[in-house]
């Protein structure tokens, strides 16, 4: 064996113990410190999440008020129960004051007074979503009389234009919340007749301009069917919360201190 | 000058220990050597190994405790979910009804003065009610561990509406003109209302003709001579309502509910605004 052939075979023992501690030793450690790196990421976005959870938990703590009085507010729209005295006031409060006579109301459209065509009722939904009460309603009065009970029955619930599109054009259907000062109905048919046609002379005679006979101050009978709607059974107005905080939250300072009173209302209750 | 070793001719052969070992020495330097940088090596990914280990913990313990806070407020979440539920069901319902007193005061408006209607049925034709709202559940962890019973109110997001959605109202308006032309003149008229898709003459008769109106001549005011009509009028489909978004409230810490409107989404009320400003 040469010089030459020595220093070759030492040359080789050498880097092979270096490989080998390299690949036994330092290599496992290197893995492990990259490896480490990845979970370090993903416990921080799990981190992140759960901040974000709280933050938004933290928000809506702070929300809790406005956001107490607004379902509270729309009780009124659509009520735990039936309310039909309630319903029944309204109606007369808004019917005496378009100078409306209001006949009568009854539960369902089992009268087939919407005239030929009439949409069906909308059959009892499950518990799961609102509950619809079928209601007829007639009302006796004047063409325009009527036409504006219509508009304040629609407002009874109605949708407030977000600003800038407060119907300017055709598609302006932004609307920034929910006006609440009565119960909310959906009117399904109206029939509008002349009371007592085959005797009397008077006439629906809607004038434009205004400038037309007197038909459109004949007395008319107006046969209007439309849905109100309850919350399921299930649910009560609620849901088991409390001025002071949500069923099942421990009683916390802080949701009522952060909330501001001047906080703006999502649904606005004209009494 | 001749330059002369003087180190005796059997030591030159050997040089230094290099020669002398037969290169071991290089190779334990090499050995040595690369040792260093394995034990630098090995050091430093020890040392990230251990401030990684250490930096885990201390996030998952940091994540473990918001999650805690998280989740003790959870019921604040799920009935902040149940009240943009109702208010966007609500709105919803507000969103899909037709405009019976805007449509009411167009139809006044187009009339010509010499038309006098017996009666105007006016009615929403579907033939199934649709659901509004769906798809609109809480995230289920949002409220898995709340227990509240806000968190099973939440499901309650769908609500049937009595006018959906692509529901057809239709307006039956039986009368009477003093002439055939302005029965004419009438159904071109009933045409200009915004959002009327069609009209249809169903009969116009005199007295004494075969009309099957339903309405006889002389009623309603009408004169014997006056062409009795009937005319279904039949407006556009119900558009799909507005879908609520949230949108903050600067200043105040809460949120404003107003609703994210697609072109198809321009609700009856919008429609029939725009068709009372038109006629106005």
């Amino acid at each position: 064996m040469t010089g030459r052939d020595r220093l070759v075979i030492m040359g080789i023992v050498v880097l092979a113990v270096l490989a080998g501690a390299w690949i036994a030793v330092v290599s496992p450690e290197r893995k492990q410190a990259a490896s480490l790196e990845g979970q370090v990421a993903s416990a921080q976005q799990a981190l992140a999440g759960a901040e974000s959870q709280a933050a938004d938990a933290r928000s809506a703590q702070a929300r809790y008020v406005e956001a107490y009085k607004s379902i509270v507010s729309l009780g009124k729209a659509v009520p735990p129960q039936d309310e039909v005295p309630s319903l029944i006031y309204e109606l007369d409060q808004a019917s005496n004051q378009r100078s409306i006579e209001f006949n009568s109301i009854s539960s369902g459209n089992s009268a087939g007074a919407g005239g030929g065509g009439a949409a069906a009722a909308a059959p009892a939904s499950a518990a799961s979503v609102f509950t619809s009460m079928p209601f007829t309603f007639v009302f006796k009065g004047s063409f325009f009389g009527l036409a504006h009970l219509l508009s304040q029955i629609d407002g009874f619930a109605d949708a407030t234009p977000a600003p800038g599109s407060a119907g300017s054009t055709a598609t302006a259907s932004d609307i920034s919340g929910v006006d609440v000062s009565g119960r909310l109905l959906t009117i399904q048919s109206v029939d509008l007749t002349v009371e007592g046609a085959a005797s009397s002379p008077a006439r629906l005679h809607a004038p434009v301009g205004g400038t037309g006979t007197s038909g459109s101050q004949s007395e008319l009978k107006a046969t209007i069917t439309a849905t109100a709607y309850v919350l399921p059974a299930s649910q009560g107005l609620t849901a088991g919360a409390t001025p002071t905080g949500p069923a099942g939250a421990t009683a916390s300072p802080s949701a009522t201190a952060s909330s501001s009173p001047a906080a703006p209302a999502v649904i606005r209750v004209t009494p | 000058m001749k330059a002369v070793n003087l180190i005796p001719s059997e030591q030159r052969s050997e040089g230094g220990l290099a020669t002398r070992s037969g290169g071991a020495a290089y190779a334990v330097l090499v050995l040595i050597g690369g040792a260093a940088v394995m034990a630098a090596l090995y050091g430093s990914a020890s040392h990230t190994v251990e401030s990684r280990r250490g930096e885990v913990a201390a996030i998952e313990a940091h994540t473990r405790e918001v999650q805690q806070q998280a989740s003790r407020l959870s019921p604040y979440t799920s009935f902040i979910q149940l009240r943009e539920q109702r208010v966007q069901a609500v709105a919803e319902l507000v969103g899909s009804r037709f405009d019976w007193p805007a449509a009411m005061g167009e139809l006044s408006r187009v009339l010509p003065s010499d038309v006098a209607l017996t009666s105007v049925n006016g009615a929403i034709a579907t033939s199934a009610t649709s659901t509004l709202g769906s798809g609109k559940a809480p995230a289920s962890g949002a409220s898995a561990s709340s227990g509240s019973s806000a968190a099973s109110g939440a499901s309650a997001a769908a609500v049937s509406s009595a006018t959906p959605p692509g529901a057809v109202p239709t307006f039956t308006i039986a009368g009477c003109a003093t002439s055939q032309s302005v029965v004419a003149a009438t159904l071109v008229r009933l045409r200009l209302i915004a959002g009327v898709k069609s009209v249809e003459l169903q009969s116009s008769a005199k007295s004494g003709s075969s009309g099957g109106g339903g309405a006889s001549a002389g009623a309603g005011g009408c004169s014997a001579s006056d062409p009795v009509f009937t005319a279904q009028v039949a407006f556009e489909p119900l558009p799909a309502a507005p879908t609520l978004v949230e949108t903050p409230t600067s200043g105040s810490g809460g949120t404003k509910t107003s609703a994210g409107g697609t072109d198809a989404s321009a609700g009856s009320t919008a429609s029939a605004s725009a068709t009372t400003g038109a006629a106005r």
